[in-house]
């Protein structure tokens, strides 16, 4: 009887769900999108209702990052925004995504902070670092590692949430951790003389992030992806340009509730790529230059941390089509 | 003041009101003195001029000992050493920041054009709750009654209740999104999953304290059995189910911060946990004092309520 009662109380709460919110297939395209500056950066083209003006309905829903996962991976939204890495780890439990559009890669954003009295990763030999296990700052400190000949093997991971490793450093029981902006900012104020020991300016593309959207909708929605394409390119040169600069730092830090002077820093540590860079990263290549390189390179990582036990085929997961028909 | 510490006696008006005042202003006398007096805490230095010390910039925190090493470094190399004064960790603002950040939290506009004010994400919050609440007291409280009205009932659903509601509510999180989408329904399951399989318990528990004399004379002069639970079952524990209703709101309130972390962000928690994320924590404190304000408001209306609805109850008057 009360497995019935369960059972009434989650058909109760999906019909009132239904009532509430009803997808049908006039609705709009709904794309997640969550703290990070390349995709807070589509909040300019929100603000200033740019979609609009190019025709096509899109529906931007703010996530936790995680949480945007989740609901791209249950085929809730219609498209995410995310690293090639985590598209991949979508796709390997059931949510496929296909990327068809670079929004940026982080180009200092992503560190390696050291306590006072280290200077570079040589430094860390056999000392302990605290870091999300199979997350991008992993990745981050394995590329770093391997530029010295080095491997993870020569240091102690600590495992610890991301959120929490300025306390991690801050507690003097490791001697390094990895973060991104702006909780690698804070760890570096919360021990003084701490620096950056390895960031992702080092590595250009070793993380991209992209927009990736689900393949049914990509197939019943190809005109209105384009158009979506064409509005980013306009947004990364409204950023880019020193006249509106100010303008658009001044949406984005908004949206995230800081200052515009505090979130200035956040976006020089993230490299925009517009239309014209997007076509070259597109092109096959094994390097980090490329999206297939920079995604196989992920998905290597992926299997090789348990991410996912299956390597994935990359090629299934892009689809450059959309950009390279921009003109 | 003896008359404070008299066993099982209602204490004096007066002194309710006096004891019921210092239960809130006793924890803020002790905030304010580990925020205002330095010698109390205090551990670290909020640096207002880093001097020759490169690494160092005003604002920084910084432990006191590492603080006077630097100093120390800098006066023996004979160049300017770096200045600062007591503060204590960026985790534990002093009460008028609290403040001042609780007014800044409504004046602000919305992060966006179309966003919500902080009061609209608030009534958000309110509303996840309400139907949260409301769709678990329509099972569980007659699923309640019947469990303890009916041993054989309470025997085929107790066990299975009892061991779900051990399992973590949040844990249902990608579930609910997965079936229910990722607006409002999702949330309001969370709420109802951590809500329903306690309040079926309790309930339980609470019917079966009804007194059995009241049962047995109603059944001796005949009563027919819905009759028996609509006109004495029901009657007899209306005002101990109302209280029990009073304390699962609360327990249901609890919940909302892992609930709304599902599926879009929205309500009280997006604005927590944003403002986290920038370790902005006297807005934090803020928002947490806006729900317990709103928790505690709510329920000394219920109870307020709850005399006027059942006067003859007089454990009420204990508890309110």
């Amino acid at each position: 009887m009360i497995r019935k009662g369960a059972i009434s109380t989650i058909f109760g709460l999906a019909l009132f769900a239904m009532t509430g919110v009803s997808p049908s297939s006039a609705a709009p395209l709904t794309i997640g999108y969550s703290d990070w500056p390349g995709w807070v950066a589509f909040q300019v083209a929100i603000d200033k209702g740019w979609f609009k003006e190019a025709g096509v309905d899109v529906n931007f829903q703010w996530f936790d990052y995680s949480a945007s996962m989740d609901a791209f991976a249950a085929g809730k939204i219609d498209a995410n925004l995310m690293t090639n890495g985590d598209t991949l780890a979508t796709g390997a439990g059931g949510g496929k995504g296909i990327m068809i559009m670079l929004t940026d890669y982080s180009s200092g954003n992503d560190m390696i902070v050291g306590k006072p009295g280290l200077k570079s990763l040589k430094d860390l030999m056999g000392k302990k670092v605290g870091i999300e296990v199979g997350v991008v700052e992993h990745l981050l400190l394995v590329h770093g590692l391997k530029e010295l000949k080095m491997t993870e093997k020569d240091v102690t991971l600590v495992n610890a949430k991301t959120n929490e490793t300025p306390q991690v450093l801050a507690s003097g029981q490791v001697d390094a951790i990895g973060a991104w902006q702006p909780i690698s900012g804070q760890a570096m104020k919360g021990l003084p003389g701490s620096r950056p020991l390895y960031t992702s300016a080092k590595a250009p593309g070793l993380i991209y992030d992209v927009l990736a959207a689900s393949p049914a909708s990509l197939a019943a929605h190809k005109d209105d992806y384009a158009k979506i394409i064409k509005v980013w390119d306009k947004v990364v040169h409204y950023i880019n340009d020193p006249k509106t600069q100010a303008h658009a730092v001044k949406i984005m830090s908004k949206r995230v509730g800081l200052t515009p002077q505090e979130y200035l820093p956040l976006l020089k540590g993230t490299h925009l790529i517009d239309v014209a860079e997007g076509k070259k990263t597109f092109k096959k290549g094994a390097g980090l230059d490329s999206l297939y390189g920079s995604t196989k390179n992920a998905d290597d990582f992926n299997v090789a941390n348990a991410v996912y036990k299956q390597a994935q085929d990359v090629n299934s997961y892009i689809d450059p089509s959309l950009t390279m028909a921009v003109k | 003041m003896r008359s404070w510490f008299q066993v099982l006696r209602p204490i004096s008006p007066r002194a309710r009101l006096t004891l019921g005042c210092m239960s809130f202003v006793l924890p803020v006398v002790v905030w304010c003195i580990v925020s205002y007096v330095p010698a109390v805490w205090h551990p670290q230095m909020l640096i207002t001029d880093p001097g020759s010390a490169e690494y160092l910039q005003a604002g920084m925190h910084m432990d006191r000992h590492a603080f006077a090493d630097a100093v120390k470094e800098a006066e023996d190399d004979h160049k300017p050493p770096p200045k600062g004064v007591p503060s204590n960790p960026i985790y534990l603002p002093a009460p008028h920041e609290v403040a001042a950040a609780f007014y800044t939290a409504f004046v602000t506009p919305p992060p966006t054009q179309d966003g919500p004010w902080l009061h609209q994400s608030l009534w958000h919050s309110i509303q996840v709750i309400f139907w949260g609440f409301v769709i678990s007291s329509i099972l569980g409280v007659p699923i309640g009654i019947l469990c303890g009205t009916y041993a054989g009932f309470a025997r085929l659903n107790e066990p299975f209740i009892e061991f779900f509601r051990y399992l973590p509510a949040p844990a249902f999180g990608a579930l609910a999104v997965a079936i229910l989408g990722i607006y409002d329904g999702p949330k309001i399951t969370i709420i109802v999953i951590g809500t329903f399989f306690q309040q079926v318990l309790i309930i339980a528990n609470t019917t079966r304290k009804l007194d059995v004399a009241l049962v047995e004379a109603a059944l001796t002069l005949g009563i027919k059995k819905l009759k028996l639970l609509s006109r004495v079952v029901i009657p007899g524990i209306l005002p101990d189910l109302y209280r029990d209703q009073r304390i699962l709101l609360g327990w249901a309130w609890t919940y909302l911060i892992v609930a709304e972390l599902i599926g879009t962000s929205t309500g009280i928690t997006f604005f927590i946990t944003q403002q986290a994320r920038y370790q902005h924590f006297a807005t934090v404190y803020a928002a947490i004092m806006m729900i317990g304000i709103i928790g505690l408001g709510t329920d000394i209306v219920l109870a307020i309520l709850g005399k006027r609805l059942f006067p003859w109850d007089r454990t009420l008057d204990k508890s309110a």
